[in-house]
């Protein structure tokens, strides 16, 4: 073999190499094992966080209550979507249009239930009416998790919500989301540059002590 | 790793998770490239389900503390119950609980895995076959109304019964007969103490015995650190007289006269062994000695007493002699002696006595004679097992399958329950309502923590059932608490707002119920009858373990594997002989012997087959055997533990664990005793293991060895307390400065953890242990892998026999990862597994091992626990139990205690989040919070006030292997005996 | 290249070998095909080294539970059977690289087997360290390669990462060195043979070599670079095997002359294996004419040598631990002599210590039948050494009340016998299908020492045929 082709074929394996590197740092398709970015599981209820938390503009600690006070931010119980759907039922435009309906044929308005809202009103065992019925009992709502750590990692939102990260930060803009998507590869890596990162610059400005001992997050 | 850590507010079945996760590991190991090349990966699916109606107290991954109390034995500890999403998961000490102060022991940390024992019962049971209640309240009521017509009488038996409210109903059910009694008998009987009171003051009760104001103790065969009555309470309150702080060091002495050694005779002052046919003897002399009397010459052995009177004397009022036996003659002539000594009244409290112990052995003895006769047309039987507990438990358990109507409370069917016709099971206390009133003016409360996973009912609410009236045990109780507890308060004066803050603090300090004593009368001592002794024959013993008590809990795992504090043996009962005993019979440790001998009552001759154990301490002419082992539903640990081709079973021959020694039990002078003389042994030739986690049990070295100086390893400082009182750094060897050529490698800028455990006033109990397992996710190995030493306790109590100036001590050194500085462990793992972190903790991280063991092997302290298999984890009930905050581990990766770095966390995000420092005390490690004695202190060392480094000042502070350079973060504190002589320190080499 | 020659020299190779014999004797085997004998000891060796497999198929499925250790001895059988093979590997980089540049002529109808053995010791050797992890499927991790942890890289102050690279380097080095010597008698081979596959496949492999001078130029050059770089190997390896004990804390284990003690030790045993191979390889394919007594005598030699600082660090660790003060240390060692151990200390005191001193005795160098018996004591008593080392220093070091014995368990005896199975597998496979002997090196030196009396033609002919065939790696 001559030498040239020697230096060819390692120059080849190097540029290999280097892409790899690369393509993963910045892909959102193409990952390493463990990674599951772009992970978009479809949901039994179609929630749209663009309607709630984008367009509305509800908080994320309205529902996701845990986020300050436990390690867990948590999957809102339906009590709490019930506490604004139990007056809205089905988008706007539909009810305004079954109004205009009932004016034209007078008669009083027919209430109008998505389909979607109409899986957590059974799921409580609520009936038409929205009132619970003695027969229905009440179902399981079984969320896919779509931010899912390796037993071994303990994250903990306090630390985090309460050194004013933003929620973004990690899970991208949820808010512009329809069905909620992984946008971070939450690989440790991710973890530990953001970590020195924000000790070196700190977080909005404010100085913070982002501990990177093993501890932190294994135990 | 695998996926027991069950997300909070989330399910998924832990089994296969685990699975999933390690064949992936696998195949990212065996084939990495190619996966590497297929690219992207899914990992497993994981389901968030919420609550539909979420409670407003609970908030999903965060903790809710319900104040109980310990229904592991009679002593009623108050308790703290750690709820995480809904599931009872740690239980720790109450420290606000008068009785135990804020300790709790291993029996009472291990019920939180009792709640999850998938052996109990799942409902009612009528003659054997799972029923409903509706149906056994019918039969029931039918029967008892065939009770009522005929003229039998009816029969409730139980153990002690501290509850307020179930007396009360108990009281009127029973009235509701023509002939209906309350029979109280305990397992570990204490009727002689209170049969001797009655005799002497006139009153059958159980004195409320206060040995923190005793300056000198007498233990007579009493264990009263160990198993004796209320050992957390009595730890703690003769810790406070032994404190060695002010001038002269505050110290009481103690003297302990038994016949094997026990826990408390492990670290008394001074120590004698004796047989218990010389108990009577013994008291005599002391008491005609007490008297002015001179010592009759025919007991010339007991000449130390002369002393001791001495001692006694000059501490009038002040001093406490108790006596263990269940002989009412030893116990009359001891409370002749606290008569004298002016003790009823200041170490004795008769106003408001202990209510722990209420058996009555010559009831029981004439309920057996009743259903002999066959008088008895129903009974109950709550909280006691005779067909176990008794001698002749086969006869009587023939009997009560012929009583027309047996009822059982039995949480599983034992071997009492399944002579019954009917079976109650009741919640586990974790899970209902109840009280109790342990010792007079403390009622201690117990509110659910968990709904019943059974379809179960509390004694209370059958009784209400029965009584026509039913009602929830909760109404029951608040009816009652507004008769007899309210009035016996004024704290507060709203019935609701008492109740409130009972149930919050978890007890309620009342005014005691009037107790009239009469004057003490000496007359019962002039009629002593001293018992026979046995000729050459042995003198048995029958005693309680710390961590088995009457074997109620042998179906707990976690106790079962508990060393025993002296012996260190797990998983078995054994013939404890002296070294002499065993030379004479040829038998050495393990080689099973026969105890035989012949009862007056029993028609043959009574057997028991067991291996020896061979104990210093131990009187010659004695055999000790514990009780609380061969229980019905032990067999269940046949296959606990790693299955391969050597793995050996955890059960003996019989098929279960232990053998039951109540058998050799016996009736004397209307007292369930202990003891018995001429009991002969022989050897059967045949041998069995046992799981002894030490192979090498004195702090001395090999006699061929090592020679003189380096014969002693000074790993436990000691000191006399004259030795004391003059140089408190007495027993010290010389200090070790530390000189480094490298640079400081770690500068611990925030907190630095440190841990001190004082070896003075550890007990060796053995709490530490069992907390630590229920906090740390620590499984269950067995008795085979125990043999091989690979239990996995990340802190064990490393027992040494030292012979200090002829008394044999016995020094209990918990040892748990030292968190040194400078750790050998952390500079030979190959991919940075165990590392410093920056506050001093020695960093395990479980899912970065890979395995090589050479971390444990550089460990001097060998403290270093490896997964020598994936310890089963197959009932989906009992993993309910596992701690959520804590990762559990999978097959061969190290592990070692972590300082319970998930309470250093959970502690320092919450302060972060108050914008405050972690309070010192704040932090509380398992161990340290469980310790009765108080003899842990955990905090941070750069905190000058803190109590740990007030402690680390302490001249009695040193540190193990302080010569190796390895600056460990863990600390001790010299022992120190109320000795006179000043000789003696821990020679060094 | 035969310059100096004199009758006092004894020739090496013996039975006045013409260079095309040689050729033919060191083929023979290769030419005759497999006999009864190879085909039984095969048989035998590939059972020993099936019951291995399955004992470490067990073991990894089950856990590491299944050897005999515990929390107190974490190394036994593993790593003294790892240090064990390490040692056994040294005498061949020796033999073919340091006594090659202190021109030991006689190396050359050694050599080759010798470093066969290292090769394959080394193999048996590095398997251990795998499979002692608790999770070897994970044993990658030790290696530093880019990754998504941080980066999280390894511990370069751990001794098991010192090994890690020592070993690979060895491995690499010693396999190269190898194969580069063997490249002129593959194409010997490739000339003789007659199947068409051989002939590609040794073709292939020798890299279509011609005898020419050049080629032998450069071959010499890289044989001698090679040389170079396997030497300091040999003082390596070892040295860095032993700091996995020396470094540590454990009394028994840190010690400062572990390394030159561990180096000697290594050679000792090695020459005691090559002894053991050469004896039997010379008896089966009848290479008494090359494998001379004098070989057998001058590895007798070297084992008298190193057997001798062997003894003498036996020795000095006595002398240390009872200088030293250190009550740790004095009890380690009184505690190996006189302890629950006490037979293993003097199993290997009388393997190593005392059946050396036998060798001094010409007689019973050249004794073949002596010589083996002793090197296979010499080999059992450096399996004791390591296990003394290792095993007795971890079962009592500081806390009496830790203190514990260790007894392995089935699975590590089979896998020790699984370990042997596999050395002698390999061995007999290299022996069946490649040239034991280095044809090529071994006629350079054919005329070495050949009698004046056999009269001047011959001589100057045999000369002459001897660098020619020397040259140009025999086309007969």
């Amino acid at each position: 073999m001559k030498q040239g082709n020697v230096i060819t074929v390692l120059l080849l394996v190097g540029l290999a190499l280097t892409a790899l590197t690369l393509i993963q740092a910045v892909s959102q398709s193409y990952a390493l094992p463990g990674n599951n970015i772009g992970y978009e599981p479809v949901q039994l209820i179609a929630y749209p966080h663009r309607l709630h938390a984008g367009e509305l503009g509800i908080d994320c600690k309205f529902c996701h209550t845990g986020a300050e006070t436990s390690r867990t931010a948590g999957v809102p119980s339906a009590n709490v979507c019930m506490d604004c759907h139990r007056f809205v039922t089905a988008p706007f435009n539909q009810v305004r249009a079954e109004d205009e309906a009932a004016t034209k044929e007078n008669r009083k308005p027919r209430r109008i239930v998505s389909p979607e809202l109409q899986k957590l009103y059974s799921a409580l065992g609520l009936d038409s009416t929205l009132q619970r019925s003695a027969t229905a009992e009440e179902t399981r709502i079984v969320w896919m998790k779509v931010h899912s750590l390796p037993d071994f990692a303990y994250f903990d939102h306090r630390a985090h919500v309460n050194a004013s990260v933003d929620c973004q930060t990690c899970h991208g803009e949820v808010q512009t989301m329809e069905r909620v998507r992984q946008v971070s590869d939450l690989t440790m890596g991710w973890c530990v540059n953001c970590h020195r990162s924000s000790n070196a610059r700190g977080v909005k400005g404010k100085p913070v002590k982002a501990s990177t001992d093993c501890v932190t997050c294994h135990y | 790793m695998n996926g027991h850590h069950t997300h909070d507010t989330m399910e998924h079945d832990n089994e296969t998770s685990r699975l999933d996760r390690r064949d992936f590991l696998k195949l990212a190991g065996f084939t990495f490239a190619g996966v590497a090349l297929t690219g992207c990966e899914q990992a497993r699916v994981e389901k968030a389900i919420p609550y539909l109606i979420k409670p407003e107290e609970i908030t999903p991954g965060k903790a809710s503390w319900y104040a109980s109390t310990c229904a592991g034995c009679n002593a009623g500890c108050g308790i703290l119950v750690k709820n995480r999403d809904g599931r009872p998961i740690k239980i720790e000490g109450n420290p606000d609980h008068p009785i135990s102060r804020g300790g709790l022991c291993a029996i009472g940390q291990a019920q939180v895995l009792g709640l999850y024992d998938s052996q109990r019962l799942q409902g009612p049971q009528i003659n054997g076959a799972t029923s409903d209640w509706p149906t056994l309240d019918r039969t029931i009521h039918a029967r008892l109304r065939e009770v009522r017509a005929g003229n039998k009488s009816v029969r409730f038996l139980s153990g002690t019964m501290t509850s307020p409210t179930t007396l009360a109903l108990l009281k009127r059910f029973l009235s509701s007969f023509k002939d209906g009694k309350h029979v109280v008998y305990d397992p570990i009987s204490r009727s002689a103490i209170l049969e001797a009171h009655a005799r002497t003051h006139g009153i059958r009760a159980l004195p409320h015995y206060r040995f923190d104001r005793a300056e000198v103790i007498v233990g007579l065969e009493a264990d009263f650190l160990g198993t004796w009555i209320s050992p957390v309470e009595f730890t703690a309150a003769y810790g406070s007289g032994r404190t060695l702080e002010g001038n002269p060091p505050k110290c009481s002495y103690h003297v302990q006269i038994e016949s094997r050694l026990s826990l408390t005779g492990g670290r008394s002052d001074k120590r004698y062994a004796i047989s218990p046919s010389e108990r009577v003897p013994l008291l005599e002399a002391l008491l005609a000695l007490l008297e002015g009397k001179s010592q009759s010459a025919k007991l010339p052995h007991f000449s130390f007493l002369n002393d001791l009177a001495g001692r006694l004397n000059s501490a009038r009022g002040t001093s406490l002699v108790v006596c263990g036996s269940n002989d009412v003659a030893s116990q009359i002539l001891t409370n002749a002696i606290n008569e004298l000594l002016g003790n009823y009244g200041k170490t004795l409290d008769m106003q408001s006595p202990s209510y722990q112990h209420q058996s009555n052995d010559n009831a029981l003895q004439t309920l057996l004679t009743e259903i002999r006769g066959g008088k008895v047309g129903a009974l109950f039987v709550h909280g006691v097992n005779p067909v176990y507990d008794l001698p002749k438990g086969r006869e009587i358990g023939e009997l009560l399958s012929r009583l027309p109507l047996v009822v059982s409370f039995a949480e599983r069917v034992d071997e009492t329950a399944q002579h019954a016709g009917f079976v109650c099971p009741e919640p586990h206390p974790l899970s209902s309502w109840r009280d109790t009133e342990a010792v007079a003016g403390v009622v201690s409360m117990t509110q659910p923590a968990l709904a019943p996973l059974e379809n179960t009912r509390s004694l209370m609410e059958s009784l209400s059932e029965w009584l026509g009236n039913r009602a929830s045990a909760h109404e029951l109780m608040q009816q009652e608490w507004r008769k007899s507890v309210f009035p016996r308060q004024s704290a507060e004066k709203d019935l609701a707002a008492f109740w409130n803050r009972s149930v919050h603090d978890g007890f309620a300090a009342v005014a005691p119920r009037p107790h009239r004593t009469e004057k003490y009368d000496s007359r019962p001592v002039q009629n002593v009858a001293s018992p026979e002794t046995g000729a050459d024959s042995f003198e048995l013993v029958l005693y309680p373990k710390v961590s088995m008590g009457d074997g109620r809990h042998a179906h707990n795992a976690w106790l079962q594997e508990v060393p025993d504090p002296i012996t260190k043996i797990t998983w078995d009962n054994y013939a404890i002989l002296s070294e002499a005993a065993a030379k004479k019979l040829g038998v050495l440790s393990g080689d099973i012997v026969r105890l035989s001998f012949t009862d007056p009552t029993a028609a043959s001759g009574i057997e028991l087959e067991l291996p020896t154990w061979i104990q210093p301490g131990q009187k010659d002419s004695v055999v000790a055997v514990a009780l609380g082992y061969g229980r019905k539903g032990t067999d269940r640990f046949a296959n606990i533990g790693p299955r391969w081709f050597e793995g050996k079973p955890s059960v003996g021959p019989g098929g279960l664990v232990g053998v039951n020694a109540a058998p050799a039990l016996q009736f004397l002078n209307g007292q369930l005793l202990y003891e018995r003389g001429g009991v002969r042994i022989e050897r059967t030739g045949r041998h069995q293991t046992l799981a002894c986690t030490q192979t090498y049990h004195s702090i001395d070295t090999p006699p061929l060895l090592a020679q003189g100086s380096e014969s002693r390893r000074p790993y436990v400082q000691y000191a006399t307390l004259a030795a004391y009182a003059e140089d408190r750094a007495a027993g010290g060897g010389p200090k070790h400065e530390s000189r480094s050529m490298w640079p400081e490698q770690h500068e611990y800028k925030g907190a630095h953890w440190g841990m001190m455990v004082d070896l003075n006033a550890c007990t060796g109990c053995a709490a530490c242990v069992v907390s630590c397992q229920a906090e740390n996710n620590i499984p269950v190995v067995g008795k085979d892998e125990v043999h091989r030493n690979r239990e996995l306790h990340w802190i064990r109590i490393d027992r040494y026999f030292v012979e200090n100036d002829g008394e044999l001590d016995v020094a209990h050194q918990p040892m748990m990862c030292q968190h040194c500085a400078n750790a050998p462990c952390e500079t030979v793992c190959p991919v940075l597994a165990t590392v410093h972190s920056e506050e001093g903790l020695n960093q395990q991280v479980y899912n970065r091992c890979v395995g090589t063991r050479y971390c444990a092997n550089n460990c001097p302290y060998k403290i270093r626990r490896f997964n020598w298999f994936d310890y089963l984890h197959e009932d989906a009930k009992q993993n309910m139990v596992l701690n959520p905050d804590v990762t559990v581990r999978s097959r061969g990766v190290m592990e070692k205690c972590s300082l319970c770095v998930q309470r250093i966390q959970e502690q320092k995000i919450e302060a972060k989040k108050n914008g405050k420092k972690v309070a010192d005390g704040a932090i509380k490690t398992a161990c340290q919070q469980s310790c009765p004695a108080q003899a842990i202190v955990f905090g941070d060392m750069n905190d000058a006030d803190s109590f740990v480094s007030k402690r680390i000042a302490d001249a009695r502070r040193f540190n193990l292997l302080a010569d190796l350079e390895t600056r460990p973060s863990v600390g001790y504190m010299t022992m120190v005996r109320n000795r006179t002589n000043k000789s003696d320190e821990t020679p060094h080499g | 290249m035969v310059d100096g020659i004199s009758i006092l020299r004894s020739p090496l190779i013996l039975g006045n070998k013409s260079a095309s014999q040689v050729t033919d004797d060191v083929c023979a085997p290769l030419d005759r095909g497999p006999g009864m004998t190879w085909w039984f000891a095969l048989a035998v060796s590939l059972s020993m080294f099936t019951l291995g497999v399955i004992a470490v198929t067990y073991q990894l499925a089950t856990g590491i539970g299944t050897w005999g250790l515990n929390s107190t001895v974490g190394w036994a059988f593993d790593i003294t059977n790892f240090v064990f093979w390490i040692g056994i590997g040294h005498a061949g980089t020796l033999i073919s690289a340091i006594l090659f540049l202190f021109r030991q002529r006689w190396r050359t109808s050694v050599n080759r087997s010798a470093e066969a053995m290292t090769i394959f010791a080394v193999i048996c050797a590095g398997l251990f360290p795998i499979i002692h992890m608790g999770r070897p499927w994970l044993a990658f991790w030790v290696i530093p390669y880019p990754n998504f942890r941080g980066p999280l890289w390894i511990n370069f102050r751990s001794p098991l990462v010192w090994d890690m690279f020592a070993i690979g380097t060895y491995f690499t080095i010693s396999l190269v060195f190898w194969y580069v010597g063997l490249i002129p008698d593959l194409a010997t081979l490739r000339d003789r043979a007659v199947s068409k596959v051989k002939k590609t496949l040794f073709g292939f492999f020798s890299f279509g070599w011609d005898g020419s001078t050049r080629t032998w130029q450069r071959y010499e050059t890289v044989y001698l670079l090679l040389a170079g770089l396997a030497t300091p190997l040999v003082v390596s390896v070892h040295t860095i095997v032993s700091w996995d004990f020396a470094t540590s804390v454990i009394p028994g284990w840190h010690s400062t002359i572990f390394p030159p003690y561990f180096v000697a030790g290594a050679v000792f045993s090695g020459f005691a294996m090559v002894l053991t191979l050469m004896i039997i390889a010379r008896a089966v394919l009848h290479f008494e004419e090359y494998i001379t007594l004098h070989h057998i005598e001058s590895m007798s030699k070297i084992i008298i040598a190193t057997g001798g600082i062997v003894a003498m660090a036996y020795m000095t660790e006595l002398f240390v631990s009872f200088y030293s003060g250190n009550e740790y240390e004095r009890f380690a060692f009184i505690n190996r002599m006189l302890g629950p151990y006490a037979w293993a200390y003097w199993i290997m005191v009388g393997c190593n210590v005392v059946t050396p001193q036998f060798l001094w005795f010409r007689k019973i160098r050249r004794n073949v039948a002596l010589v083996f018996i002793l090197s296979i004591f010499i080999n059992v008593g450096m399996w004791f050494e390591r296990f003394v080392i290792i095993t007795i220093s971890l079962t009592r070091d500081y806390l009496p009340a830790s203190w514990d014995n260790y007894a392995p368990t089935l699975i590590e005896l089979a896998t020790l016998v699984g370990s042997f199975g596999l050395f002698f597998t390999l061995f007999l496979i290299f022996a069946r299908f490649l040239p034991m002997i280095a044809i090529g090196e071994v006629k350079a030196v054919l005329s070495y020492g050949r009698k004046e009396s056999h009269g001047k033609a011959r001589e100057e002919e045999g000369r002459k045929v001897g660098e020619y065939e020397g040259l140009h790696g025999g086309t007969s």
